[in-house]
């Protein structure tokens, strides 16, 4: 294996019991990436990750990890937020962080510093020495969080980090991460949330029974499959918007959806033509042709499962429902 | 290396500082404290008194007179006081001559030779009786006297739920005027008699290279039950603090989060450590308590300080095997509740050799011992036990206990690296024992 990718993986298969969880998985992130794991519940993505970690080991394949055979020779520089939070809930806040950054084998000199600096950044300054179970649980998820990145790690790799947060800490972290990349970082985390893999990943690789059913840059998923459908915002909510834009030339259908309209062209129509046309008809305050969305693909790819479709024509599936 | 003293520094003070640990510690040395020093206050100063009613049906008529007699010199202190003197020569415990100075207030019921006993025995539990009837005597024929030479006792009857004290004062009184009655009929002095048969009990004096000093009675039986439960102690107690914290750290989910820094064997290796410190500190409390004592006493000569030495590395077997299966038994379950089912066998095994302790102690060197010595993990309590005995085993058998209590440590910590792997990530049902064999052939 080459040591140019902070990840990578060749037929990784783990069975429990009757349960393949990860079916020869093959995955190769380079260093430095910014990728999503995405895939719906019991898709294989936690058991993955805890093979990558070397917390369980594959019954069949090989992988590397920061060029080391095995997570365990590389543990230093991996920073870890398990789906499954956990503290010490006895311990205080800032000797538990000191821990796991010495565990992390972080030097003494400038520990106490970079710990104190740390929970300053995620906005809990003054919690140092509450225990853990004093905190909320945003608070809790927080401390967990710092203590994945406290060590600077090489790679990052964060197992659900938004379950549970709000919108503020969810913006947070998303800084955290995107900070976490600038400064060289490989960064892998899972997500459910859809909008936040698109907005965040460079690339994303899909799970679902225990296969990588899509593994894209971002910007090839979310490239518009289909010239002929639009998508606007009205600038004013407006009650005659169906029926004006209707009756424009080359319009075979619009619908409204969310706050938004959708049309739909006629075969051969210009779509630059058509966006003029509905500009022109009633002022608009954004106008594409439609993108796909992850939460499209995702939703196709889930859809399709019960065809037992291969990862390609899964993919295809999933473009055409989007 | 660092990281599994990291692990073993959190586990150690993460334990030792809290209220929990330090209370548990002082508890028992600050309880066995105020015991040794109220408790004889409570206790020794005054015995309750003993009341109720006495009827002895006497057909030789010179046992009665007697009793009547020396009831009435129980109320002298000095004839108490003799009375115990002589119980105590004659080698009854302190207990019971305690009772035989206990204050009484008996009154003689005298029944006539011809009494109807059945009727007398129902005497006994009829009513609620005020004052109490605390017994029935029947003095033989031939308790004094006896044309054939064999002499007679006497037959007593007590009410169910009797006081103890009040039998043995009973038995004291008729034994002591049948003595008289024996002695008057054939011409003997007894108090004369009595001198001459009294053999003042002393203690021994042991004789070693540091002098000569009394021997302390039962040290022999005290010091290898001492060293024993100094050794279960040190075992239960790190294998308990073992078992909840691995429970802990699996269900407060943080396993996981060590486990992204540390390796399965470093976690467990740090957790061992960590609570083996804390079985030392626990064992060196009391080990430099009960040294204290003895120094206090000027009994510290008698210890053979190389069993403090074979006491370290029992311990270190023990810990390590049963240690181990604990924490083994704590990664395997999702709560203290569902530990308990698995810890159980662990406690039972530790808690064999009290089952053994006395047997091994009356025969250091006999088959029992023998076995137990060579049988891990109970070998380390048993050739423990043996060591301190009166008749320690030859050196070769403690170091052949020794080899052994180390492959089993081997195999124990083999076993138990194997379910730890995979049960701290295991949540759900329990596992049951088909289970736990399936991980150990899987890891």
């Amino acid at each position: 294996m080459g040591t140019a990718a902070a990840i990578e993986l060749k037929g990784v298969t783990k069975t429990f019991g009757s349960l393949k969880a990860v079916d020869a998985l093959d995955l190769t992130i380079p260093r430095g990436a910014l990728y999503g794991f995405i895939g719906p519940n019991g898709a294989g993505k936690t058991t993955a990750i805890r093979m990558i970690m070397s917390i369980l080991l594959p019954d069949v394949g090989r992988l590397s990890v920061l060029g080391h055979a095995s997570a365990l020779e590389a543990k230093d520089r991996i920073g870890y937020l398990p789906e499954e939070r956990g503290l010490y809930r006895k311990m205080k806040v800032a000797p538990y962080l000191t821990f796991i950054a010495r565990l992390k084998g972080m030097a003494e000199r400038g520990l106490r510093e970079r710990v104190y600096s740390g929970i300053e950044r995620v906005g809990l300054t003054g919690v140092e020495a509450k225990r853990c179970e004093e905190l909320s649980k945003g608070m809790s998820q927080k401390v967990q969080i710092l203590a994945a990145l406290i060590h600077e790690p090489d790679l990052l790799i964060l197992d659900e980090p938004f379950s549970g947060l709000d919108p503020v800490s969810m913006r947070l972290l998303k800084d955290m991460i995107l900070a976490e990349h600038r400064r060289g970082a490989t960064v892998l985390f899972s997500t459910h949330v859809m909008p936040q893999a698109e907005e965040l990943c460079d690339h994303v690789v899909m799970m679902h029974r225990g296969r990588k059913v899509l593994d894209d840059p971002v910007s090839a998923i979310l490239r518009p499959q289909d010239a002929r459908a639009l998508t606007f915002d009205p600038l004013e909510p407006r009650a005659d918007v169906s029926s004006r834009v209707r009756a424009l030339p080359d319009v075979a259908s619009c619908t409204a959806v969310g706050s938004g309209y959708e049309v739909l062209l006629r075969e051969g129509a210009d779509p630059s033509r058509a966006i003029h046309n509905v500009a022109a008809a009633l002022p608009v305050a954004r106008i594409e042709i439609k993108r796909p969305t992850l939460e499209d693909v995702f939703i196709g790819i889930v859809a399709s499962d019960s065809t037992a479709e291969s990862p390609s024509e899964q993919r295809r599936t999933a473009g055409a429902a989007a | 290396m660092s990281k599994v003293f990291r692990i073993a520094a959190r586990e150690f003070v993460a334990t030792v500082f809290t209220k929990g640990f330090i209370i548990g510690l002082l508890i028992v040395p600050v309880l066995g404290g105020v015991g040794a020093i109220v408790g004889p206050r409570l206790v020794g100063d005054r015995a309750l008194s003993v009341e109720g009613e006495i009827a002895i049906v006497d057909p030789t008529g010179a046992v009665l007179p007697r009793v009547r007699d020396a009831m009435a010199a129980r109320s002298s202190p000095a004839a108490v006081s003799e009375l115990v003197e002589r119980a105590r020569a004659g080698g009854a415990t302190e207990a019971i001559a305690d009772m035989l100075g206990a204050a009484t207030e008996l009154t003689l019921i005298e029944r006539a030779p011809g009494a109807d006993i059945e009727q007398e025995k129902r005497w006994l539990t009829e009513g609620d009786a005020a004052p109490r009837r605390l017994a029935f005597a029947v003095v033989h024929e031939n308790a004094v006297e006896s044309a054939s030479g064999e002499l007679g006792s006497y037959d007593l009857y007590v009410p169910p739920r009797q006081d103890a004290r009040a039998e043995v004062i009973v038995h004291s009184l008729l034994r002591e005027a049948i003595l008289d009655a024996r002695a008057a009929v054939r011409g003997l002095n007894r108090a004369e008699l009595s001198r001459v048969l009294t053999v003042p009990r002393v203690r021994s004096i042991s004789v070693g290279g540091g002098g000569e000093r009394d021997t302390v009675f039962g040290l022999n039986m005290v010091v290898p039950m001492v060293f024993m439960g100094l050794l279960m102690m040190g075992v239960m107690f790190a294998g308990q603090g073992m078992l909840t914290t691995t429970v802990e750290e699996k269900s407060n989910r943080v396993v996981e989060v060590l486990l992204s820094a540390v390796s399965p064997m470093q976690l467990m290796g740090g957790k061992l450590l960590g609570h083996m410190a804390v079985a030392f500190v626990a064992m060196g409390l009391y080990l430099g308590l009960g040294l204290a004592v003895l120094a206090a006493f000027s009994l510290f000569g008698l210890l053979d300080l190389t069993l403090i030495l074979y006491l370290v590395i029992f311990f270190l077997i023990a810990f390590f095997t049963l240690g181990s299966l604990m924490m083994a038994a704590g990664s395997a379950v999702n709560d203290m509740r569902e530990a308990q089912a698995l810890q159980a066998p662990l406690i039972m095994l530790t808690a064999l050799p009290f089952v053994f302790w006395m047997p091994i102690l009356r025969e250091p060197n006999g088959t029992l011992a023998y076995v137990v010595s060579f049988v891990p993990p109970i070998n380390t309590f048993g050739m423990l036990l043996r060591l301190g005995s009166s008749s320690p085993p030859p050196a070769w058998e403690v170091w052949l206990s020794i080899a052994i209590g180390v492959a089993g440590v081997f195999g124990a910590v083999w076993v138990a690296a194997k379910v730890f792997r995979i049960g701290l990530l295991m949540f759900g049902k329990a596992p049951d024992l088909r289970t736990l064999l399936r991980w150990l052939r899987a890891a």
